[in-house]
């Protein structure tokens, strides 16, 4: 029993002397490797490859010509492009109401009364359900015919303007629909991140004289700082790539009215087998959402550092 | 005069009373301990006093005003909280300055008071950190510092020291009795630490279910405990407690025989105001080091079971023969050792008797040479 395990014990040993020896450095590489494996595959080689289809003209089979910038150069002179990309402004500006409200929400929802849990989880609804059936809801509920809003408004005597089918309402209704299930995701964000502050800061803060506004400025909001920040990240990202909501509820009309970035290259790519040019499109969009990926890595970093 | 008086205050939540009518003052630069076992009010008490909960009745008076309810930031006081409750996001100055920023005093006045706070608590070369580079101690000063900078009436502290290690509490145990001697400012402290109430305190009350049991200097309640209660909490090891039975009255002088100490009757002074009959059950209580070292004469039968030597004193546990367990206090230099069999001998005069409801009906020795000594 005594010299049984030996046997193979040395024969590792010599084996393995190498990977024993480097262990700590071979482990976490091994941890990592099936995760890069896949992130390299799925990830990095569609970006790599769908910016080298956007030099190309290409339209989903046949040969692809090679047309080098030109696909960029028709895109700065797209009208469609340029509405999409500034619906995408408005999406980013106005979806940062989103963090705002999802914080006044999670104050509001930060306390102990009976049944607050289910008004929490009421409130965290929306985003459990699917941004298509959210769209669906949205476009029913701004139906000039037999739409709610329409139909508590009338009586009220306040005309409702058909806000999916006006040129300049379009957008900003689909935003507006895309602020309920954003909302819900701040709101736990800060939920989580009001949980994480002593009370007994609070109270010292109540003790020093600090009430309400400033209260919630000077002492709960620096507190926040971590769910302030995924908050933000993620609502910044979801905005960029807002996709299925212009999908459902107008298909980026009225006259390419409520198009966006992400719609417009789909639109190009599926409906008009302009692979190359939906790539460009992509590519740009890629660039934007670096500019804010970049940030929040070098935050990440920077974080990291500081807890090391 | 009284900074601090409660007349029959009240706290209830809902239908739960946690505070059942409190009536204590705390005069101009004492230093009053709330001690009690958890839950027996005394962090609501503190809480009331510093207005983070309301008084449901009665009256709060702070240097004589009315501030039962008045806002928490008004009433004059300060208090350092068992988290310390630093803002995490502020560095030390900003954190001991916010009460002052917040009242919107002038830069410089907020700057000195911040200085003279930290030069007081020796943190000036930790100004400019942030809580999270601290360690436990440093940050309890920041805590007590952010309270110094208001120069409030009253200071308030709730466990400070509970979340600090051994060593370090006793040395600011000692820091704090200092601070409180160079600033002379009305304390209030709450612990459940009696070792905290009898080395700090000039007045403890001791608190059990939102009432007070008892009030008085630390060596008042170490020698005449009003009650049981007070007896058995005020003291470290706890005091002993033997069943007894009354067997003579002669004047002020009471005899009781302890079953456990047959051959022994034990003869006590009585209070002026205690009735006892012959026959009456009472418990006789007797302090660890209140045996007579020298087993002489009659007495208890004592096997021990462990003994902690602490090198400059030492405690056996043990039980009597009827199975009572007993702790004694012994030489550190010739201790008994676990299994031996000793005799107690109780010293009458040290010895405390209660009747069935817990209150005191002896007058001890110790008592006795107290009022002398302060007569």
């Amino acid at each position: 029993m005594a010299d049984l395990p030996m046997m193979p014990a040395q024969r590792t040993r010599m084996t393995t002397s190498f990977f024993r020896k480097h262990k700590l450095l071979l482990m976490p590489l091994a941890f990592i490797a099936p995760a890069f494996a896949m992130f390299s595959l799925f990830v990095i080689y569609p970006i790599i490859q769908s910016i080298g289809l956007s030099f190309t003209q290409w339209q989903g089979i046949g040969p692809k010509t090679w047309v080098g910038l030109n696909n960029y150069r028709m895109l700065f002179n797209d009208a469609v492009f340029w509405t999409s990309l500034m619906n995408n402004v408005y999406w980013l500006v106005l979806f940062l109401l989103a963090p705002v409200f999802g914080l006044f929400v999670a104050l509001f929802l930060n306390q102990t009364v009976f049944g607050i849990r289910l008004v929490k989880s009421l409130f965290f609804f929306p985003f459990v359900v699917s941004q298509i059936v959210v769209g669906i809801i949205f476009a029913w509920f701004y139906d000039p015919a037999f739409g709610l809003l329409a139909t508590v408004l009338e009586p009220i005597g306040l005309d409702m303007p058909p806000i999916l089918s006006d040129e300049t309402l379009a957008t900003f209704g689909i935003i507006l629909a895309g602020l309920w299930p954003q909302t819900a995701y701040c709101m736990i964000l800060y939920l989580t991140g009001l949980n994480s502050v002593n009370p007994e800061v609070i109270e010292a803060a109540r003790l020093d004289g600090a009430k309400g506004w400033q209260l919630l400025v000077k002492i709960v909001l620096p507190q926040l700082r971590a769910a302030t920040f995924i908050a933000l990240v993620v609502t910044i990202i979801g905005a960029l790539r807002s996709f299925d909501l212009v999908a459902v509820m107008t298909e980026g009309g009225p006259y390419n009215s409520s198009n966006v970035l992400a719609y417009y290259m789909y639109d190009n790519a599926i409906f008009r087998y302009r692979m190359g040019y939906a790539s460009s499109i992509a590519t740009v969009l890629f660039l934007i959402m670096n500019v804010y990926i970049v940030w929040f890595l070098m935050r990440l970093w920077n974080n990291e550092k500081g807890t090391r | 005069m009284a900074d601090v008086v409660l007349k029959n205050v009240r706290k209830s939540f809902g239908a739960v009373d946690v505070i059942k009518g409190v009536d204590l003052e705390a005069r101009h630069g004492e230093f009053v301990v709330f001690v009690g076992p958890s839950g027996c009010g005394k962090s609501t008490l503190l809480r009331m006093i510093c207005g983070l909960e309301k008084i449901t009745s009665g009256q709060l008076l702070i240097g004589d005003e009315d501030m039962s309810d008045v806002e928490a930031s008004d009433r004059g006081t300060a208090m350092v909280f068992q988290s310390y409750a630093l803002y995490p996001h502020m560095t030390v100055a900003e954190n001991m300055s916010f009460a002052l920023r917040m009242a919107k005093a002038p830069r410089a006045e907020v700057d000195k008071r911040v200085r003279r706070a930290a030069e007081i608590l020796q943190i000036t070369h930790l100004l400019d950190r942030k809580p999270k580079d601290m360690s436990g101690g440093q940050r309890q000063r920041v805590a007590i510092g952010r309270a110094i900078v208001r120069a409030p009436k009253v200071f308030l502290f709730d466990e400070p020291l509970s979340n600090l290690d051994a060593e370090l509490r006793v040395q600011m145990r000692v820091e704090l009795s200092k601070l409180h001697n160079e600033i002379g400012a009305t304390m209030i402290y709450v612990t459940h630490d009696q070792v905290e109430a009898m080395t700090m305190a000039d007045k403890i009350v001791v608190l059990r279910d939102g009432l007070i049991e008892q009030i008085g200097s630390p060596l008042d309640l170490y020698t005449a405990p009003d009650n049981r209660f007070v007896a058995g909490f005020i003291g470290s090891p706890q005091m002993n407690f033997l069943q007894g039975q009354v067997t003579g009255v002669s004047g002020i002088e009471v005899q009781v025989a302890v079953p456990d100490a047959p051959d022994h009757i034990l003869r006590v002074p009585l209070r002026r105001t205690a009735q006892v009959q012959v026959g009456q059950n009472v418990t006789v209580g007797i302090r660890p080091e209140h045996f007579l070292g020298t087993p002489e004469g009659p007495g208890l039968e004592v096997r021990i079971d462990v003994v902690e030597n602490l090198g400059g004193i030492a405690y056996a546990y043990g039980k009597t023969n009827a199975g009572q367990e007993l702790i004694l206090k012994a030489e550190s230099e010739r201790p008994p050792h676990s299994g031996m069999v000793v005799t107690a001998s109780i010293n009458d005069a040290y010895c405390h008797l209660f009747d069935d409801a817990g209150q005191t009906l002896s007058t001890s020795a110790g008592a006795i040479r107290l009022r002398d000594a302060a007569a």
